[in-house]
């Protein structure tokens, strides 16, 4: 038997719609009959569902559901969620399961006491990246009878994001820096050995780079502020335009790319590169460090197809920089 | 957004155990009521239970049973040849048939849970079981049977459902945790409280299945419903507690002289049996019983309501003095005597009007001098030869018999006519033999007489003032026409075997009462309740919604002409001044604690030097900027928050001694300020 996590709120079950037959097979014998002893059956049969819709409602929307996740997550692979379950109800909330597509089956809620709050920390897998805006999860039960099931949505603290499974594969060549295009200065400010200007000290400037004879000439302190340490800046770029719509081989295609790219742009980052990312509307600057890394598997997490029709074109790069289709 | 979860095929043996144990503890329960019904075969009923009992068993032990597909296939096999001879040569009845197809089937499935379409086919069975048993029962013990096994369903549903869940065994704190017993009494609570309604209101179009509480093997009916009513039957009757009426009475019964409930006269003696011969003479409406409203009214009457359990014939206990009568339901006709007998079955509610006079049977019909015995008529001769004065006859038959003879509910046996072995051999009997032998002895000396049936006595009611007449209360007595006045009441039976006509009550038997007021309930208004109740119960309503109406407008007119308009005033007033005290006293109850009031003091002596204060400003910045305000008062206004903060928000009440200090503190803002 398949079972889904439900788009619904309440449904009957199979066991409902045959308990509601038996309740007008006992109707029928009663009043043919005129025994009161199936008259007693089929009222407290009625009675049964009126009791069990009354507890189930009470039951599921008196708890409230709240998840985050604990680190990172990367498709397919473990995470941790944190659930946090607080009964708002005067009695006990029982018989609760939490669905969440991260998890492989229904997880059983040890009944919740009146007032109280309780956090577990589970291990999940999600089956691909993305961002979650909405938690796809929630509180299920079939209490008290299993005449019907009541779903009640979780909420998430923050939306989630699941970043790609990075894959091995061929890391780009970059370019020398006398290559066509030269290397170029760097723009940015940094610890490198080449000057990139004197100014006016500031507090914080490091004392080492005091430049003495401009100082002693200008009366005042002068320090070198020198350029960043940079190879030459690699752009991981993706196209990410369709014909639209997109079939599912073009899309597993893509998603093949995207986890490519998230391999390659963590090699280059993790041997101190400055890596980029650009796709049609997309760009990540290109920074080297852990942040970067945190922002180009965010962009990856993110990044949907696109018709080719409405497609952006990709970024425009500065001289020297080269950009890598993922393919 | 949709995600496939773990598909299911066979039960683990953990589930199948679980399944195992939650179904079991139901099965044993379901077809109780059977052994009592008769609904089948005891030995079939034993064997069933210590299967369950043995699934159970090693379920617990966590080695369910699991019967192999062979082995149910040559079970089902050998069980359809045995259901072929059950219902071809045995001939046991259908509902028996039906219940061993059941339980054979309830306990092959529990054997053989394979997947949880099978357990809940399981429930299906034990479902149909509880309907058997249900149906069939007619004690007053089923209303216990419907409680158990609505809180055993309750329970047993709850974790079939939270089962269905699982693909693998749940851990053992699942299934007992649910239901929690708070929820289960709830729910078994909640479910009572609704399916009484609903069992009232749901349509009749037939009249009750089974309506008499008295059993075909009771000696009771022997007795009491033929016509052709044997003396010896007549003390098993007296031997039942079977309820057979309750009566009230508008004003209070006078329990010594309205006690006695006529419902048969005899006037027939043939083969040692007393006849009542309903279809002697002419059937016709009770004319002599058209309701009379008025009877009520009349001082010395009053009107007796009865709820009879009506059995055999239909004939009514009716007090002497019945000038009217009116039935509830059916048709009463009036028979010879002063009889009355209804077509109901079940149980009948009928009022009778009563005038208190001097008790005097109805009718003419005396015993022909021809049917007594002549055994007994030597005998009444020979006791009375002296006397002529029927009044001197009936005192001399009377204390003979008070004097000579025993009274039992288990007289020897008789060989012969039995008031002839009564009178000349036994001198042993119960009321019947006595009032029989004097009524034989006063027709064998011409004094017109006949015997009388109907009851004596009765017990209160555990919960109203209604009196509960039971088989113990089934009385003989003799109607006499002594002095030519009508038929006068005689009693011959010794005082030990003249029922009381009021129990003293102790505690047990006030609850056994109460057990007899439920049994009189479950009989009649469960077991017999009708389409005519439904009427019945709909006009009461209605009725009662008119007389409510009805004393609203009444007091409402009555409001009118007390109410001028200065006690209105006045009143309003009150009201008012009323509604005031009690806003007061709440705002006093709601007073601040001392730490917060001394902190909105100190606000207030900001605010007034400042402008007003919003009510976002924190503590601390009330205190700074009253120290800059109030440079002197800086420290005491920083002790007054940190003191207030302490109890508001950390729940640290000041010692007396803070208190002190705080006031003190106050007082010196206040110059200050």
């Amino acid at each position: 038997m398949t079972r889904l996590i439900p788009d619904w709120e309440i449904r009957i079950t199979n066991f409902g719609l045959g308990y509601i037959l038996l309740c007008l097979v006992v109707a029928i014998a009663a009043t043919n009959t005129g025994n009161n002893g199936l008259y007693l059956v089929l009222a407290a049969m009625l009675a049964a569902m009126v009791v069990s819709g009354m507890l189930s409602r009470r039951n599921v929307r008196s708890v409230r559901c709240q998840i985050e996740t604990v680190g990172e997550v990367v498709a397919t692979r473990p995470a941790w969620l944190k659930l946090r379950f607080e009964n708002q109800l005067s009695g006990t909330a029982q018989a609760l399961f939490f669905l969440h597509e991260a998890l492989p089956g229904p997880l059983w809620i040890d009944p919740l006491k009146p007032g109280e709050t309780r956090e577990l920390i589970v291990e999940g897998t999600f089956p691909r990246r993305g961002v979650h805006q909405t938690a796809d999860a929630g509180l299920l039960s079939r209490f008290p009878l299993g005449l019907f099931r009541k779903y009640r949505k979780a909420a998430l603290a923050r939306e989630i994001v699941v970043y790609p499974l990075p894959l091995a594969s061929g890391v780009p060549e970059v370019p020398t820096d006398e290559a066509p295009g030269g290397r170029p200065h760097s723009l940015a400010r940094g610890g490198g050995s080449d000057i990139r200007t004197l100014r006016d000290f500031s507090p914080g400037d490091d004392p080492r780079d005091l430049h003495w004879k401009q100082s002693a000439r200008m009366r005042r302190l002068i320090v070198r502020e020198r350029e960043a340490e940079r190879d030459r800046v690699l752009f991981l770029a993706i196209d990410n335009a369709f014909t639209w719509p997109p079939d599912a081989a073009a899309l597993e295609r893509f998603e093949q790319t995207i986890a490519r790219c998230a391999g390659q742009a963590l090699l280059l980052l993790s041997r101190g590169g400055e890596v980029g990312l650009h796709a049609r509307g997309v760009k990540v600057a290109a920074r080297s460090g852990r942040a970067q890394r945190l922002r180009i598997l965010d962009a990856l997490a993110r990044l949907e197809p696109v018709p080719k029709e409405s497609a952006e074109d990709f970024p425009a790069m500065r001289r020297g920089d080269v950009r890598w289709f993922v393919s | 957004m949709v995600r496939f979860l773990k598909g299911r095929r066979e039960l683990p043996e953990g589930l199948r155990r679980a399944y195992l144990l939650v179904l079991a503890p139901a099965a044993i329960v379901a077809p109780l009521p059977l052994f009592w019904t008769d609904g089948a075969n005891r030995l079939a009923l034993v064997a069933y239970e210590i299967g369950i009992a043995l699934l159970w068993w090693r379920a617990r032990v966590g080695r369910p049973v699991r019967l192999s597909d062979a082995a149910q296939n040559v079970l089902g096999l050998a069980y359809i040849g045995w259901l072929g001879l059950e219902t071809a040569t045995l001939r046991l009845g259908l509902l028996r048939s039906v219940s061993h197809l059941l339980l054979f089937t309830a306990m092959a499935k529990l054997a053989s849970l394979k997947r949880p379409s099978e357990a809940r086919l399981a429930l299906l069975i034990l479902f149909l079981l509880t309907l058997a048993s249900a149906s069939s029962s007619t004690h007053v013990s089923s209303l216990a049977y419907f409680v158990v096994m609505g809180w055993l369903a309750f329970r047993t549903l709850s974790r079939v459902a939270v089962l269905a869940d699982f693909d693998q065994a749940p851990p053992e704190r699942v299934l007992a945790s649910v239901p929690t017993s708070g929820v289960s009494v709830v729910a078994v609570a909640g479910g009572v409280v609704c399916a009484v309604p609903l069992f009232f209101a749901l349509p009749r179009l037939h009249g009750p299945f089974v309506v008499a509480p008295f059993r075909v093997d009771d000696a009771f009916s022997k007795a009491m419903t033929a016509d052709r009513v044997d003396l010896e039957s007549f003390g098993a009757a007296k031997r039942s507690d079977r309820v057979i009426l309750r009566l009230s009475a508008r004003p209070t019964l006078p329990a010594a002289d309205g006690l006695r409930l006529r419902e048969a006269v005899f006037t027939e003696y043939q083969d040692g049996s007393w006849l009542r011969d309903p279809w002697r003479g002419s059937r016709r409406e009770p004319s002599a019983f058209r309701g009379d409203a008025a009877v009520a009214s009349r001082p010395g009457s009053w009107v007796v309501a009865a709820d009879l359990n009506v059995f055999g014939q239909g004939f009514l206990f009716l007090p002497y003095g019945t000038t009217a009568i009116r039935v509830e339901k059916g048709r009463a006709s009036e028979l010879p005597e002063g009889v009355m007998q209804v077509s109901s079955r079940g149980t009948v509610h009928y009022e009778a009007d009563v005038l208190r006079e001097p008790a005097r049977g109805k009718g003419r019909a005396v015993i022909l001098r021809a049917d007594v015995p002549p055994e007994v008529q030597k005998y009444a001769i020979e006791l009375t030869s002296d006397l002529s004065d029927p009044t001197l006859i009936y005192r001399r038959i009377e204390s003979h018999l008070l004097k000579d003879f025993v009274y039992t509910l288990e007289p020897p046996r008789a060989k012969g006519d039995p008031i002839t072995h009564f009178l000349l051999r036994s001198k042993a009997g119960h009321c019947e033999y006595f009032a029989s032998a004097a009524a034989m002895m006063l027709t064998a000396r011409g004094i017109p007489a006949r015997l009388v049936t109907g009851s004596y006595g009765g017990e209160e009611g555990f919960l109203s003032d209604s009196i509960v007449v039971r088989g113990e209360n089934l009385h003989a007595w003799v109607e006499a026409d002594l002095d030519g006045t009508g038929f006068q009441v005689l009693d011959p039976t010794p005082p030990a075997g003249v029922p009381p006509a009021m129990r003293a009550f102790s505690l047990m038997s006030r609850l056994v009462a109460f057990g007899r007021e439920i049994e009189f309930f479950y009989d009649r208004r469960i077991l017999g309740f009708d389409a005519g109740d439904q009427i019945g119960a709909v006009e009461s309503l209605r009725e009662s919604v008119g007389d409510a109406t009805g004393a609203l407008a009444a007091w409402r007119q009555t409001a009118k002409d007390f109410l001028s308009p200065r006690t209105t005033t006045t009143l309003l007033l009150a009201a008012a001044a009323g509604m005031l005290a009690l806003l007061l006293a709440r705002r006093i109850g709601a007073r601040p604690s001392p730490a917060t009031q001394a902190y909105l003091i100190l606000r207030r002596l900001l605010g007034r030097r400042r402008g007003i204060l919003p009510q976002s400003m924190p503590p601390a910045e009330v205190a700074r900027l009253f120290g800059r305000e109030v440079p002197p008062g800086a420290r005491d206004a920083a002790e007054v928050v940190e003191i207030y903060t302490a109890s508001a928000f950390g729940g640290m009440e000041p010692t007396p001694e803070r208190l002190r200090q705080l006031k003190e503190r106050i007082a010196r803002l206040r110059k200050l300020a």
